[in-house]
C-alpha cells in the first residue's frame, strides 16, 4: 500500500493501534498520520449523511480533534476505523446542531450508516445477497433511515431527530414502523421459501 | 469597504521624522497605489522610518499621511486602518517558546478575528501561503531564520490586509523561497496596496512595478524599473581590466569588469544599464553631493 | 462485479463516493471499510485532495493550539471570553520562568525573616508588636514584597520586554485594553506567590491584606506614570516610590508603618489618581513609543 504523502516510512509501517497509542503519547506526527490514512474515507462516509460541505468538513477537524483528546480511551477491542468513526459520527451530530441553531435548512441525505462492532460486520456484510437484505431495501428511505441511525448506528432517538432533522417523536415511530414491517417482511420470506421449497419436494429431483 | 474613490490609495505629504540631530526622513511626498511598490535604499536612508509611519506605529514629526482617505492622527480612523492593515518590521523578535500556531493564533486575535473557528482557518491558510502548514507545532526557537521570516510574512497575511508592508521581507531567504516569496505577491486575494523595502536589486526588478529610491530622507527616483535603468544610459561600460575613472567597478561573473561613471572612457563597450546600475549611480550621486 | 477478492471495485467506491449505489449496497461497503485499510486508502484517492489538505493544515493548527486546563475551563464558564484567555496567555510574567524567579527570592526574603524569629540572626531595637520579635526582620520582606508584583507587572507593560511589541500597536486592538487584560493577568499572578509568603513570614496576620493596597497603588502609579513619560521611566520611578520610604521607615524602625493605615489611605489616594490619570491618557498607548 502507498504511503499517503508526507508520512515517513516509519509511520507506514505501524498500524493504526500503534499510531493511537503515540497519540497518546502526544506525537503529533501520528495525529497527522492517522488524518492521511482515515480522513478521506471518513469525509465520504459523513458527506453521505450530510450534504453541507463545510460541515463536513468541520466535523472531519473535530473528529480529529477529539481523537488527538481521546486517544488515550481507546481500549483495543475492535477496529482503530471503528473507534474513529464513533467519535465523528457524534461530533457531525454536534456540527449538525451548531448549523441548526444558526439557522440554515439541512437537507437530510439518504443516511446509511453502519456498525460500530466487528461481530455485525459479519451479519451486514452478508446483508447484500441475504433476506434481511431484501427486506430492508423493500423498506421505504424514511423508515430505513430511523431504523440505521437507531439500530446500526447506536444513537439515542434525539441524536438521530439531528441527523434526520425530524422531531424525536417521528424517529420513534418510524423505527416501530419499520421493525413491524421488517418481522412481516421476514415471515413472508421464510413462508415462501418454505413453500417454494415443499413444491420441489413434491416434483421429484427430476 | 474602501467608500473613497480616489486614485492615490495611500499618501504622503511633506513627511519629515527626526532622531536627535539626524534627519531620518526630510520633506518626503509619496503616492501609493494597488500593486508593488520597491523601496530601495542603503541602511540608514530612512526606510524603516518611513514604512513605520505608514503603518501607523510611529508618528512623523511634520507632514501628513493620507490611508485610503483615512487620516492615522484620528484616533478612530487609525483603528480603522490597523483592521486593513498586515505589517512586517524589521528584525522582528518573537515569543520564542511559542509554538508557531500559537504565535499566529495571538496575533489574529490582536487582528480582531474573535471566532475561533475562524482563527483557526485563517492561521492554517496564511500558513499553507508561506509554506510551513507543516510546522504548526514547532516552537519558534527550533525555526531557522528563513523558517522565521515567512513566519512573519504569514502574520502580516492574517485577515487579507488592504495594505502590505513588508520591511525587508526577503532578508534571510535561499534565491527558491525568494522565487516562491513573489509568486506569493502575485496571488495575493483583493489586490491590496504592497510596499515593500529591499537591498536586492533583483527583487526590485522581479516583481515591483514602481520603485522609490530613498536615499537619506529624500527620494531621488519614483518610477518604473526600466526608467531607473535609463537613467544610466550611456554611464555603463565594460572592459577586461579595471578603470580607475568609474565610481564604482566590480568584477563580473563573465570574469569582466564592470564600470559605472558619468564619463566614460572614449570607444568603450558600453552596455544596457540595469535598475541596480541606475540605483547605485542615484547613491554615488547622493553620497558625493 | 462489485467485489472482486473480497475488496471493493474501484467502479463500487466510485459510485459509493458519488452516491449513486442503493442502500444496501452501501451498508456493505461501509461494514467492508471498517476493516479494510486497502479499499480504505483507494476510496481516499477519490476524495479531492485540496479539501483533505486543508482541513490537514487546520487540524494541525488546532492540535498545536493549547487545550486549557481546569483553570482555563473554570474561567471560560465565568463568562470571560476564550480570545481574552488566549491574550492573557501571552504575557511575559505569566511564564513559569517568571513565576519560578518570584517565589525564589520571596523564598529567600521569608526565609531571612524567619531566622530571624528563631532567633538565628540577632537583631536589636525596639519592642514590636505583641508576640512578634522584631519589626525589621520584616523589613526586607517589606521592600521586596511589592516590588516583585510591580516587576511582574512592569514585564506586562514594558515593550522592550514584550517581543513582538511593534506588531501589537499595528494591530487594530486597543493597546489600553490590551495592557489592562495582561496588567491584571499579572498583578494576580505575582499576588498569589507574595500573599502566601506574607502569610509564612513571621509578622502580624493582617499582612497578606495589608500588602494589597500598596501593591495595586504601585502598579496604577506606574502605569499611570507610563502614559506620560514612557514605560521604562514609569517603572524605575515606581520603582524608587516605594524603595525609598520602605528604607527611611527601616532606619526609624518602624517599617511595618509603611503597611499601616495612614499608609493605607494614601495607597488609596494614590491609586484613584492614578485612575483617572490613565483614562485620560489612554490615547498614548494607542502609539508606539520610541524605545
Amino acid at each position: 500500500m502507498q504511503a499517503p504523502p508526507g508520512m515517513t516510512p516509519e509511520a507506514a509501517e505501524c498500524d493504526d493501534a500503534a499510531l493511537l497509542r503515540a497519540v497518546a503519547r502526544g506525537d503529533e506526527r501520528a495525529i497527522a498520520a492517522l488524518y492521511d490514512r482515515h480522513a478521506g474515507w471518513l469525509t465520504v462516509r459523513m458527506t453521505r449523511r450530510c450534504a453541507l460541505p463545510d460541515v463536513v468538513d468541520h466535523a472531519v477537524q473535530d473528529t480529529f480533534l477529539a481523537v488527538w483528546r481521546e486517544a488515550g480511551s481507546y481500549r483495543g477491542g475492535g477496529e482503530v476505523a471503528a473507534f474513529i468513526w464513533g467519535i465523528g459520527i457524534r461530533r457531525l451530530i454536534d456540527a449538525i446542531r451548531r448549523e441548526n441553531s444558526s439557522s440554515r435548512r439541512l437537507p437530510w441525505h439518504a443516511a446509511e450508516t453502519q456498525v460500530v462492532t466487528s461481530a455485525e460486520d459479519q451479519v451486514l456484510v452478508g446483508i447484500e445477497h441475504g433476506r434481511l437484505g431484501q427486506a430492508l431495501a423493500d423498506l421505504s428511505p424514511e423508515l430505513r433511515g430511523a431504523i440505521e441511525a437507531t439500530v446500526l448506528d447506536g444513537l439515542t432517538c434525539a441524536e438521530a431527530a439531528v441527523l434526520l432533522s425530524v422531531p424525536e417523536g417521528t424517529v420513534k415511530s418510524r423505527c416501530h414502523r419499520a421493525r413491524v414491517t421488517l418481522r412481516a417482511a421476514l415471515a413472508a420470506q421464510q413462508s415462501g421459501s418454505d413453500e417454494a421449497g415443499r413444491r420441489r419436494e413434491a416434483w421429484g429431483t427430476s | 469597504m474602501n467608500t473613497n474613490v480616489r486614485t492615490a490609495a495611500i499618501s504622503a505629504d511633506g513627511l519629515a521624522r527626526r532622531y536627535g540631530a539626524n534627519r531620518a526622513l526630510d520633506d518626503v511626498d509619496l503616492t501609493l497605489e494597488r500593486g508593488i511598490t520597491g523601496l530601495l535604499g542603503p541602511n540608514g536612508a530612512g526606510k524603516t522610518t518611513l514604512l513605520s509611519i505608514l503603518a501607523t506605529v510611529n508618528e512623523p514629526d511634520a507632514g501628513s499621511v493620507s490611508v485610503f482617505g483615512l487620516d492615522p492622527r484620528q484616533p478612530a480612523e487609525r483603528v480603522e486602518i490597523r483592521r486593513r492593515l498586515g505589517y512586517l518590521p524589521q528584525e522582528l523578535g518573537y515569543h520564542r517558546h511559542f509554538k508557531v500556531a500559537a504565535f499566529l493564533d495571538y496575533m489574529a486575535i490582536l487582528k480582531e478575528i474573535t471566532d475561533r473557528r475562524r482563527r483557526a482557518d485563517e492561521v492554517a491558510r496564511v500558513l499553507t501561503a508561506v509554506g510551513l502548514e507543516q510546522r504548526a507545532g514547532t516552537r519558534i526557537r527550533a525555526l531557522s531564520g528563513g523558517m522565521r521570516q515567512r513566519l512573519g510574512i504569514a502574520q502580516a497575511l492574517l485577515g487579507e490586509p488592504d495594505l502590505l508592508i513588508l520591511d525587508e521581507p526577503t532578508a534571510g531567504l535561499d534565491p527558491e523561497q525568494r522565487l516562491r516569496f513573489r509568486e506569493l505577491l502575485s496571488d495575493l486575494p483583493g489586490d491590496p496596496v504592497i510596499v515593500l523595502s529591499t537591498h536586492q536589486a533583483d527583487d526590485i526588478t522581479a516583481i515591483c512595478p514602481r520603485v522609490v529610491v530613498l536615499l537619506q530622507g529624500r527620494i531621488h527616483f519614483n518610477g518604473a524599473p526600466a526608467e531607473l535603468a535609463a537613467t544610466a544610459a550611456g554611464r555603463v561600460w565594460v572592459a577586461d581590466e579595471r578603470d580607475g575613472r568609474a565610481h564604482l567597478s566590480w568584477r563580473g561573473s563573465d570574469n569582466r569588469w564592470r564600470h559605472i561613471g558619468d564619463h566614460p572612457p572614449a570607444g568603450a563597450e558600453l552596455v544596457t544599464p540595469m535598475a541596480e546600475d541606475g540605483y547605485l549611480l542615484l547613491s554615488h550621486a547622493a553620497g558625493t553631493r | 462485479m462489485a467485489w472482486t477478492d473480497g475488496h471493493a471495485t474501484r467502479d463500487l467506491l466510485a459510485g459509493y463516493a458519488a452516491g449513486t449505489v442503493e442502500a444496501v449496497a452501501v451498508w456493505s461497503v461501509e461494514a467492508h471499510l471498517t476493516g479494510c485499510a486497502r479499499c480504505r486508502s483507494a476510496l481516499s484517492a477519490l476524495v479531492d485532495a485540496g479539501r483533505l489538505a486543508r482541513n490537514r493544515s487546520v487540524l494541525l493548527v488546532r492540535v498545536a493550539l493549547p487545550h486549557g486546563g481546569l483553570v482555563r475551563r473554570l474561567l471560560c464558564r465565568c463568562g470571560i471570553p476564550d480570545y481574552v484567555l488566549d491574550l492573557v496567555a501571552a504575557t511575559p510574567s505569566l511564564r513559569r520562568s517568571w513565576l519560578l524567579s518570584v517565589v525564589g527570592v520571596l523564598a529567600v526574603v521569608t526565609g531571612e525573616a524567619a531566622t530571624v524569629k528563631y532567633g538565628w540572626i540577632p537583631v536589636s531595637g525596639h519592642p514590636g508588636l505583641a508576640g512578634n520579635p522584631s519589626p525589621e526582620a520584616l523589613a526586607p520582606f517589606l521592600l521586596i514584597a511589592p516590588l516583585l508584583v510591580l516587576a511582574g507587572v512592569a514585564a506586562a507593560f514594558l515593550p522592550m520586554l514584550d517581543p513582538a511589541y511593534r506588531l501589537a500597536v499595528a494591530a487594530p486592538f486597543s493597546g489600553i485594553k490590551l495592557l489592562l487584560l495582561r496588567t491584571i493577568s499579572a498583578l494576580i499572578a505575582a499576588s498569589v506567590p507574595v500573599a502566601c509568603a506574607a502569610l509564612i513570614v513571621p509578622g502580624p496576620g493582617w499582612l497578606p491584606v495589608a500588602l494589597l493596597l500598596p501593591s495595586l497603588a504601585l502598579c496604577g502609579f506606574a502605569l499611570a506614570t507610563a502614559s506620560i513619560l514612557g514605560s521604562r521611566a514609569a517603572a524605575v520611578i515606581a520603582g524608587m516610590l516605594w524603595v525609598l520610604p520602605a528604607l527611611l521607615l527601616a532606619t526609624w524602625h518602624v517599617p511595618l508603618a509603611i503597611v499601616q493605615r495612614n499608609a493605607q489611605f494614601a495607597c488609596a489616594a494614590v491609586l484613584c489618581t492614578c485612575a483617572v490619570v490613565l483614562y485620560l491618557r489612554r490615547d498614548r498607548f494607542e502609539v508606539g513609543s520610541a524605545t
